[in-house]
């Protein structure tokens, strides 16, 4: 997952507006009331920042791992969805591998992706896949 | 809608092609899936121009604005192994004026190789592509090509085997849906080359 326009909108959003209640000088329990609403959205604003930063370290490794992984080919053996996020299928593949230098074997590999392509994932197709040389068990589907 | 019957029916039966009133592409391609169930109506289908078994046909769809295209879909059935997926879209294009969640899949990276190509479309793929691949197969000559040749507004979408040239238009004429297979073919044909090599 990747931060779009939107969610910067959304944070920047949550984040300024939930501040300016938190401290916006207003006295009595209108204020205390509008200080616990800042707070909740500037909580909720921290949180989406966070959740960002983890997918922005997780997508940099993956690309580590498509630059520096041996490429070898993944045919989908099943592939089916029980999820959404966000609209998108949260897709669960069951993948035979073929790796250069390594047993040929067959994985499990969960994957939001959008509608077009979770349709299209069906048994047969042969994608494209790149495994980290230390670890065979990290690898990058090209989807 | 009754002129767009005519132009694709005339098309159809100029090229020898069948006549369809409707052809239900599914849900092949990112604008295919915009339109809901990729319903093209009406629609010809055989050997189009070019060179090619597809299909041509108009897609119309409602997503807060009215949207609508004339589209060729034809197959490169063992592209996938080499490019999953390559979108060269009209710069400016819009397929949808709505956009609600702040988290998307990571599923694209823009190819910013070629100025030329990137004056005129907004080209991505996999943020995994193979990128020998991908310049090998955008050689210097199909970049010329798809720069200046294709129809005024001519974008493509291939997703796992399934290429799909469009154009923007209200009502073509038969001079525009054969320039749209011949582009669209043309496109098949360069990539489908280059898996074979």
């Amino acid at each position: 997952m990747q931060l779009n326009r939107t969610g910067i909108g959304l944070i920047a959003f949550f984040g300024l507006i939930g501040l300016g209640m938190v401290v916006a000088p207003i006295p009595g329990e209108a204020g205390w009331i509008l200080k616990s609403i800042g707070v909740i959205w500037f909580l909720v604003a921290g949180g989406l920042y966070f959740f960002a930063r983890g997918q922005k370290r997780k997508a940099a490794h993956q690309d580590w791992v498509f630059q520096n992984g041996i490429r070898g080919r993944a045919t989908i053996v099943k592939a089916g969805s029980n999820a959404t996020v966000n609209e998108m299928p949260l897709m669960k593949l069951t993948l035979d591998l073929d790796v250069p230098g390594q047993n040929p074997r067959q994985i499990s590999k969960r994957q939001v992706m959008p509608v077009f392509a979770a349709m299209r994932m069906e048994p047969g197709i042969v994608l494209p896949v790149y495994v980290n040389p230390q670890d065979p068990d990290d690898l990058v589907l090209v989807w | 809608m009754a002129d767009l019957d005519a132009t694709y029916s005339s098309f159809a039966a100029a090229h020898g092609l069948e006549a369809l009133s409707a052809y239900p592409a599914g849900s092949l391609t990112p604008l295919l899936v915009e339109a809901g169930n990729g319903q093209l109506s009406p629609a010809a289908r055989g050997r189009i121009p070019g060179d090619v078994n597809g299909v041509v046909g108009h897609l119309a769809y409602t997503r807060n604005a009215t949207f609508r295209f004339s589209v060729a879909l034809t197959e490169i059935p063992g592209s996938t192994e080499f490019v999953p997926r390559l979108f060269c879209i009209r710069r400016g294009r819009r397929t949808r004026d709505d956009e609600f969640y702040g988290f998307e899949a990571r599923h694209s990276k823009l190819w910013t190789e070629s100025t030329k190509l990137n004056e005129r479309y907004t080209v991505s793929t996999s943020p995994f592509q193979d990128p020998n691949w991908l310049r090998q197969m955008l050689s210097p000559a199909f970049i010329d090509w798809l720069a200046s040749e294709p129809p005024e507004d001519f974008s493509f979408e291939l997703a796992y085997g399934a290429l799909l040239g469009s154009v923007e238009e209200d009502y073509p004429d038969a001079t525009g849906i054969e320039a749209l297979c011949r582009a669209t073919a043309h496109v098949a044909e360069r990539i489908r080359k280059e898996c074979e090599e």
